[in-house]
C-alpha cells in the first residue's frame, strides 16, 4: 500500500480518480481495509486538505430563508448560519455551544470517546452499513450478490423503511441531526441539500450515496433552528449504535424529523404519522414503536 | 511499501521504517518493544489499545503508524509514575489486568482536563474502555479517588 501526500483539493480529487481511497480519521477505513470490504493500493489523507472546525458564522439573507413563510418570515430576524468543515471531529463538535443542541448531542452520543476524537464528521456521514452480513464480507445484495442475508438471518438491529432491497439500517447519529437541521452539503463541484447525499441502493446501482468515486465532501451549512434535539435509543447507556436514533428540528413553525437506525440511508420522516407506514421486518418490528415514543418525546422537547 | 518516519514516544525519538498500513500498535509492541499497549479486538471497539496522541487518547489499534505525523505518542511506559497506578491497585480496579493500561491512558486524559470529575462525567470520559471482567465500580472508584484527592 502507498500513502499519498496531497497538499490541495486537486490534487486529492486526481489521486482518487485514479482508484486511491480517502482517508480522514480513519477509523472506517483501517479497519474495513484489514477485514476485506475496502480495497486500496493507495490511501489519500485528507487532515490539511479538507477544512476543519467551525467557522463562517454569518447571517443568511432573508430571503433565502424559504423554510419560513408569510408574516413570520418578514419580522423574523436574519438566522445564523455555521460552516463545518467535513474534517471537523466529533469530539469537537460534542463541546461547541454555538451548534445546534441536535447535532452536538447526536456527536455526543456517538461511538467513544477515543473514537470521537479520532473521527470527522465528513467521514461519519460517509460510514458503510454496521450489517454483519456485509461486514463479514458475505456477498450479500449489497454487495453484488442476489441476497439479502439479514432478510433470513439476523436483522434485529436493521431497518423499518426503505427496506425493499437492502435492510440495512444508516448507523449515523449526526446524519440524522443534519436532516433535520435542513444542512446543506458543500463538495469539492456542487452544493445540495445533505437529503440529496443519500439514495437507496437499487439493482442496477447498490451505491447508497450520490458521490462520485472522486467527489470530496469539504463544508456542511448548518441553520441555527429555534430548538432541536436527539434522542437515542441504545442496547446499552453509552458506546453503542442506535437502535433508533430520533433528531427534531423547530424553525418558526415547521419542525423537521429525522431517523437514523431506520433505513439503509438517514431517514426524514414526512410527519409523525408517516410511522403508520413503515415496513418492518420480524425482528424490527420493535423498532417502530421505539420511533413512536422517541417522536413524541422529540416534538415534546421542541415544542415552542 | 516500506516508508521510513520518526515518532516520538513518551518523550524519546525514534527513526524506523515501517510498511504502509502498520498500525501504531503493531510498532509500539514489535518494534519498539512497549508492550504495555494491548491489543484485543483489533478493530476500534474495545479501548485496550489506547494512547494519547498529543495527550488526546487512540486507539493505536486502527491509527495508522505513517498518520501519526508530528504528534507526540503516550503509552502506559510513561505513565509509571501516574497516582492512577496506585489508585487502580488500591481499588482492587482490575481482575485479568489486559483493559487496565488503556483504562489509565485513558483516565490519565480525563483528569489531566478535569481534575475533579462527577461520576458522569468519569462515565462519558470511559466509555470507550471496555472490560471484560466487569471491575467498572472499582475502576470509577480508582478515578475518582484520583481526582477528589488532588
Ligand atoms: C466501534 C465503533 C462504534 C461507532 N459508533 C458510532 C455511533 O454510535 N454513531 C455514529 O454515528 N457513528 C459511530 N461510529 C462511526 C464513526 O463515527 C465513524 O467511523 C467516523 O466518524 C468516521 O470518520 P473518519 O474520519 O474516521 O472516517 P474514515 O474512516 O477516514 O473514512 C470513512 C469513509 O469516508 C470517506 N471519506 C472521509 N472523509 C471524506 C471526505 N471529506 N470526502 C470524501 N470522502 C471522505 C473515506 O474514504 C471512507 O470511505 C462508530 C465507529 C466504530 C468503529
Ligand atoms: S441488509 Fe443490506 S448489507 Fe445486510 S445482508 Fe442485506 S443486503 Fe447485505
Ligand atoms: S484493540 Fe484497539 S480498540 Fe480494541
Ligand atoms: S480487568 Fe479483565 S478486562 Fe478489565
Amino acid at each position: 500500500m502507498e500513502l499519498l501526500r496531497p497538499r490541495t483539493i486537486a490534487e486529492a480529487t486526481a489521486a482518487l480518480r485514479d482508484g486511491a481511497v480517502a482517508l480522514a480519521g480513519g477509523t472506517e477505513v483501517v479497519p474495513l481495509l484489514r477485514d476485506g470490504p475496502l480495497l486500496a493500493a493507495r490511501l489519500v489523507p485528507l487532515a490539511g486538505v479538507v477544512p476543519r472546525g467551525v467557522d463562517g458564522r454569518r447571517a443568511t439573507p432573508e430571503a433565502e430563508q424559504s423554510h419560513e413563510v408569510g408574516a413570520a418570515a418578514a419580522t423574523a430576524a436574519p438566522r445564523p448560519v455555521l460552516r463545518v468543515g467535513a474534517g471537523t471531529t466529533l469530539a469537537e463538535l460534542e463541546v461547541d455551544p454555538e451548534i445546534p443542541a441536535a447535532l452536538r448531542e447526536a456527536c455526543r452520543l456517538a461511538a467513544s470517546p477515543q473514537l470521537r476524537s479520532m473521527g470527522t464528521l465528513g467521514g461519519n456521514l460517509l460510514q458503510a452499513t454496521r450489517c454483519w452480513y456485509w461486514r463479514l464480507h458475505s456477498g450479500c445484495w449489497l454487495q453484488g450478490g442476489d441476497r439479502c442475508h439479514a432478510r433470513e438471518g439476523e436483522h434485529r438491529e436493521h431497518a423499518f423503511f426503505g427496506n425493499g432491497r437492502c435492510a440495512s439500517a444508516h448507523p449515523s447519529d449526526p446524519a440524522a441531526a443534519l436532516l433535520a437541521l435542513g444542512a446543506t452539503l458543500r463538495t469539492d463541484r456542487r452544493e445540495l441539500p445533505l437529503s440529496e447525499l443519500y439514495r437507496l441502493p437499487r439493482d442496477d446501482d447498490r451505491s447508497t450515496t450520490t458521490l462520485a468515486a472522486d467527489e470530496l465532501l469539504l463544508e456542511l451549512e448548518v441553520p441555527s433552528p429555534d430548538a432541536s434535539v436527539y434522542l437515542k435509543a441504545m442496547d446499552r447507556k453509552r458506546f453503542a449504535f442506535a437502535l433508533v436514533g430520533v433528531a427534531a428540528a423547530r424553525s418558526g413553525g415547521e419542525v423537521r424529523i429525522a431517523l437514523a437506525g431506520a433505513a439503509p440511508i438517514p431517514w426524514l420522516l414526512a410527519a409523525p404519522d408517516a410511522l403508520d407506514e413503515a415496513t418492518p421486518l420480524p425482528g424490527t418490528s420493535y423498532k417502530v414503536e421505539v420511533a413512536r415514543t422517541l417522536v413524541d418525546r422529540a416534538l415534546e422537547a421542541v415544542a415552542p | 511499501m516500506l516508508e521510513s518516519l520518526e515518532l516520538t514516544v513518551n518523550g524519546d525519538r525514534h527513526a524506523l521504517d515501517a510498511p504502509v498500513g502498520r498500525s501504531l500498535a503493531e510498532v509500539l509492541r514489535d518494534d519498539l518493544g512497549l508492550t504495555g499497549t494491548k491489543i484485543a479486538c483489533y478493530e476500534g471497539h474495545c479501548g485496550a489499545c489506547t494512547v494519547l496522541l498529543d495527550g488526546v487518547p487512540a486507539l493505536s489499534c486502527i491509527t495508522l503508524v505513517h498518520a501519526v505525523g508530528g504528534r507526540g505518542v503516550t503509552t502506559i511506559e510513561g505513565l509509571r509514575e501516574h497516582p492512577l497506578v496506585d489508585a487502580f491497585v488500591r481499588e482492587d480496579a482490575l481482575q485479568c489486568g489486559f483493559c487496565t493500561p488503556g483504562q489509565i491512558v485513558s483516565a490519565s486524559a480525563l483528569l489531566a482536563a478535569n481534575p475533579r470529575p462527577t461520576r458522569e462525567e468519569i462515565g462519558h470520559a470511559m466509555a470507550g474502555n471496555l472490560c471484560r471482567c466487569g471491575a467498572y465500580r472499582n475502576i470509577e472508584a480508582a478515578i475518582a479517588s484520583v481526582g477528589g484527592g488532588r
